[in-house]
């Protein structure tokens, strides 16, 4: 098997004041998988993702990426191996769409301007996530969807191995959704890999390789999608009113 | 709505052209004509009228004008608040309270420095720290920790200007009114210099960080995830920006709106990448400004307008204009 890209060893998380959030978590993350992290509200699926993407400083345990603990990177060498989505952007931003992915080439070189190859590759991931079009337009006058589109070519854009988004479709219509998850699994086939916090079990069971159920501060589950499919007892972490059923024409979710 | 594209090198040089054409026009127009012949031979009162008053008014506001802007297209950058000015973070406020105090005290001179100089570069600096202090909280600064304790101490000096105010005589009561409109004055070449050193060192340090801003505009994490350090990059900006308030606000008092409007405008124009709107903002903001100034002491000569006065002329419908066609760009 082959190496992982992410070593999550043990990690707990505390804020300065109040109880434990995460505990006693720990996670590999293998180039080509793509791990959906899930769990209800608060069950610190946001912070674990901040604490793999070196945004929160784990009160326990570590974080290693490509074989070497996540402090001891550089900010700007670890931004070429690591890309993460935030949850909530900015959406009053007077920046073109175009600009905006630039700046997942800033970590790339030290250069004032963007070259004509930097450009190039913002245009190939804009057109991955159906946003070219749009290329021109500035983000505040961007619908939602369109806006988030235009973040997660930024992070693309960043040619990163690991691959960390905070509810990337939430905000995305069906169709966009379905694009959004293909267009991350394409990268973790690619030989990227790739964490997604969300709430779609359906999306999940669709795109990903692996399910990570948070709960209780800690990891309730972590199968990968053909063994959740054939036991679906994770799916009560969620709620008792979620079940899969399976028949001839597939498998889907099904809502009480 | 598409934003008009026009290359960068096209604003950036057109910009600068600007601002040699305003230095070489500009201390031409005042309350007094002056004869071509004359100046031509160096001859005064006409030549040094230009030189040492005139060219000297306009290099100020030029260059205050510039430094005032950048700081404002600094500050809105790195707080994600399309309304921050240069005195959004209380080091204006702070320096105005070391002046007031000073004029109240009638402290001309300090050690050789001007009181009001003087008292203005102690009160930024104190402020500073404190804002920097009340920011940061375990360790950690972030641009709302900093945006909530600069509004709070600045309201808090504020009050203090309206306290000492209130217990000084006429005259420095006359002269702390003026001094808190804010206006240029011709200063001495070697202030002068100084000024001008400082705040092209400042602003040159500032414009070089540009992508580093670009990405704090879009979000603290976005920021980190890029390559950025995030707390050395606020704590940067802010002692940048403050200092390029703060020696702009100690020789010509707090002149308001250049800070907020001249970066707003831009960026209407030329889209948020700060690579861009800073350099122009810093040009284009010397020009108004020192434009301002010319219009200030030309249109009720031999009166003058303060520059302080005309700039909130324009800024305060602008504002009003802005909130009407949909502030949010």
């Amino acid at each position: 098997m082959s190496v992982p890209t992410l070593r999550v060893r043990q990690v707990g998380w505390r804020p300065p004041a109040g109880p434990d959030v995460l505990q006693n978590v720990s996670i590999d993350v293998r180039p080509n998988e793509f791990v959906a992290i899930m769990g209800r509200n608060g069950a610190g699926k946001s912070t674990l993702l901040d604490v793999i993407a070196g945004l929160r400083q784990p009160t326990h345990g570590g974080v290693t990426l490509a074989g070497r603990p996540l402090d001891e990177w550089h900010p700007t060498e670890r931004a070429r191996v690591l890309a993460h989505l935030p949850q909530m952007l900015r959406a009053d931003l007077s920046m073109r769409a175009e600009a905006l992915v630039l700046m997942g080439r800033y970590p790339h070189a030290a250069r004032w301007f963007e070259s004509d190859e930097d450009l190039r590759i913002a245009h190939e991931v804009m057109e991955r996530c159906e946003c070219l079009e749009f290329r021109q337009r500035t983000l505040s006058t961007l619908s939602g969807g369109e806006r988030q589109r235009v973040y997660l070519a930024a992070c693309l854009a960043q040619q990163a191995s690991a691959l960390l988004l905070d509810e990337p479709a939430t905000f995305l219509d069906v169709d966009q959704q379905l694009q959004c998850f293909s267009v991350v699994r394409a990268e973790a086939d690619r030989g990227a890999a790739c964490m997604a916090v969300t709430h779609d079990v359906n999306l999940a069971l669709t795109f990903c390789t692996r399910l990570v159920v948070l709960a209780d501060r800690g990891i309730a589950k972590d199968v990968s999608v053909e063994a959740a499919l054939d036991d679906p007892s994770w799916l009560r972490a969620f709620s008792s009113r979620v079940s899969i059923e399976r028949g001839p024409s597939g498998t889907w979710v099904r809502y009480q | 709505m598409l934003v008009r594209r026009v290359s960068a090198p096209a604003w950036i040089g057109g910009s600068a052209a600007l601002f040699m054409l305003a230095a070489c026009v500009l201390p031409f127009i005042g309350p007094s004509r002056l004869d071509w012949a004359r100046v031509w031979g160096s001859q005064d009162p006409d030549w040094s009228i230009l030189l040492n008053l005139r060219l000297s008014r306009t290099l100020l506001g030029l260059f205050a004008g510039g430094a005032l802007a950048l700081a404002g297209a600094l500050f809105q950058s790195m707080l994600r608040d399309a309304l921050a000015t240069p005195y959004t973070l209380g080091v204006s406020t702070g320096a105005s309270l070391g002046a007031v105090i000073a004029i109240a005290f009638d402290w001309h001179t300090v050690a050789g420095i001007a009181g009001i100089w003087g008292g203005a570069l102690i009160g930024a600096g104190l402020i500073l720290f404190v804002v920097m202090g009340a920011a940061t909280r375990h360790g950690q600064l972030s641009s709302s920790s900093l945006l909530l304790a600069g509004i709070a101490i600045n309201s808090v000096c504020a009050a203090l200007i309206l306290l000492v105010h209130s217990l000084t005589g006429i005259s420095q009561s006359f002269a702390i009114s003026r001094w808190l409109i804010g206006g240029l004055d011709a200063v001495e070449r070697p202030t002068l210099m100084l000024y001008v050193a400082i705040v092209l060192v400042t602003s040159a340090l500032v414009i070089r960080q540009a992508r580093q801003w670009n990405l704090l505009a879009v979000g603290e994490a976005w920021a980190a995830t890029r390559g950025a350090q995030v707390r050395r990059a606020l704590s940067t900006g802010y002692l940048a920006g403050s200092v390029l308030a703060a020696a702009t606000v100690a020789l010509t008092g707090p002149i308001g709106f250049v800070g907020l409007v001249v970066p707003h405008l831009l960026r209407g124009r030329l889209g948020g990448d700060d690579r861009l709107l800073m350099p122009c903002s810093f040009l284009l903001g010397g020009v108004l400004l020192a434009g301002c100034d010319a219009i200030g002491r030309a249109i009720l000569a031999p009166a003058e307008i303060p520059a302080g006065a005309i700039t909130a002329f324009i800024g305060g419908p602008y504002l009003i204009w802005m909130i009407r066609h949909g502030g949010t760009r």
